[in-house]
């Protein structure tokens, strides 16, 4: 079982620590992917999947790349880090990078919750009071 | 990887929208699953040690101000979007969002019985729990012993329980009833009163003293 002290010891290892922690300590995230994409690289390291240096790697390289592209886009710390673990994962051969592609394709065509688009606007059960 | 400029096989993309990036970030969760990178339960168990700093505490800015501000009580009850928007709280899947108030007589839970559909901008991730199927369905067909046996929370057979089913369309949060003995507290001390799942309608504010 690894607490959020483990966590914390692999994270101080990373680049821009300022990223990780915008408010100057507690580790924080802007969006409910931003949590996803962090709490995959960090199991996939602690299922063995690969050394933690070696994200911390794929990490400063991803930032380094955008970096030198020299684009315009606005910086997101954590789409660098999405870059890193899928490009950890494809150098090790344990995923194909267009299989990420088509999958988030077929997720991205999926309607929401196909069926359920309708406003409820009334309780859908009511348990009255009985006293 | 050893070398300091190995190349990355990965090519740099555009900008991606949130919408764009949550998806990838989805599907690369449900292969790395499938392949065995992973278990699911690690993922959630990761996820959550951090969920609770994402949302909640937004939604509890919206409820201590309406425990105050007894007019942004009435906005909030009349528009919960526009009030939300008030106070900078927006944004995808919070498109449509409807605050129900506990009363005296009346307690309300929300659920998503077809999916796990969840007001984010104001209670951030949902819990697992919510997105299973027997919460989903147990919750609308016995709410009392739900709420009891599987929450701990007991409320009085003299208060009706009302269930709201979010949807793409429209989602919901409760707003609690203000805990006794806090009239001396302010607003943002309040906040931390404010747990998520009482936001859900399956517990109750903490008590001072308690948070």
């Amino acid at each position: 079982m690894s607490g959020r002290e483990d966590i914390e010891q692999l994270l101080v290892q990373l680049p821009h620590q300022e990223e990780i922690r915008p408010e100057g300590g507690e580790v924080s995230f802007g969006t409910a992917w931003e949590i996803r994409a962090f709490a995959l690289a960090v199991a996939a390291h602690q299922n063995g999947q690969y050394d933690w240096p070696d994200f911390q790697h794929a990490l400063s390289t991803a930032i380094r790349t955008w970096e030198d592209a020299g684009t315009k886009e606005p910086w997101r710390y954590y789409d660098r880090w999405l870059e890193a673990l899928e490009s950890l994962l494809a150098s090790t051969g344990t995923l194909d990078p267009s299989e990420v592609d088509d999958r988030a394709h077929v997720v991205l065509t999926t309607p929401r919750d196909a069926s359920h688009h309708r406003a409820r606007l009334e309780p859908v059960a009511v348990d009255a009071a009985r006293v | 990887m050893t070398t300091t400029e190995s190349p990355l096989p990965v090519p740099a993309v555009a900008l991606r929208s949130e919408e764009e990036i949550a998806a990838r970030v989805k599907a690369l969760e449900a292969i790395m699953i499938e392949k065995g990178i992973m278990t699911t339960e690690a993922v959630d168990r990761l996820a959550g040690i951090y969920e609770n700093e994402v949302g909640p505490h937004l939604g509890a800015k919206v409820i201590a101000k309406a425990w105050t501000d007894p007019e942004f009580r009435e906005r909030l009850l009349a528009d919960g979007t526009a009030a939300c928007e008030e106070l900078g709280i927006g944004g995808m899947q919070g498109e449509d969002m409807t605050a129900v108030e506990n009363t005296d007589t009346v307690h309300n839970v929300i659920t998503c019985t077809l999916c796990s559909c969840y007001p984010w901008p104001v209670l951030g991730l949902p819990p697992n729990w919510y997105k299973a199927p027997a919460y989903r369905s147990r919750i609308v067909r016995e709410p009392r012993k739900v709420l009891r046996e599987d929450f701990g929370l007991d409320i009085p057979e003299s208060v009706e329980i009302r269930v709201w089913d979010s949807s793409a369309e429209l989602r919901y949060f409760v707003l609690p009833r203000r805990p006794e003995g806090t009239e001396d507290l302010p607003e943002d001390q309040l906040a931390e009163l404010v747990t998520r799942d009482s936001m859900i309608g399956v517990g109750r504010p903490l008590h001072p003293g308690a948070a």
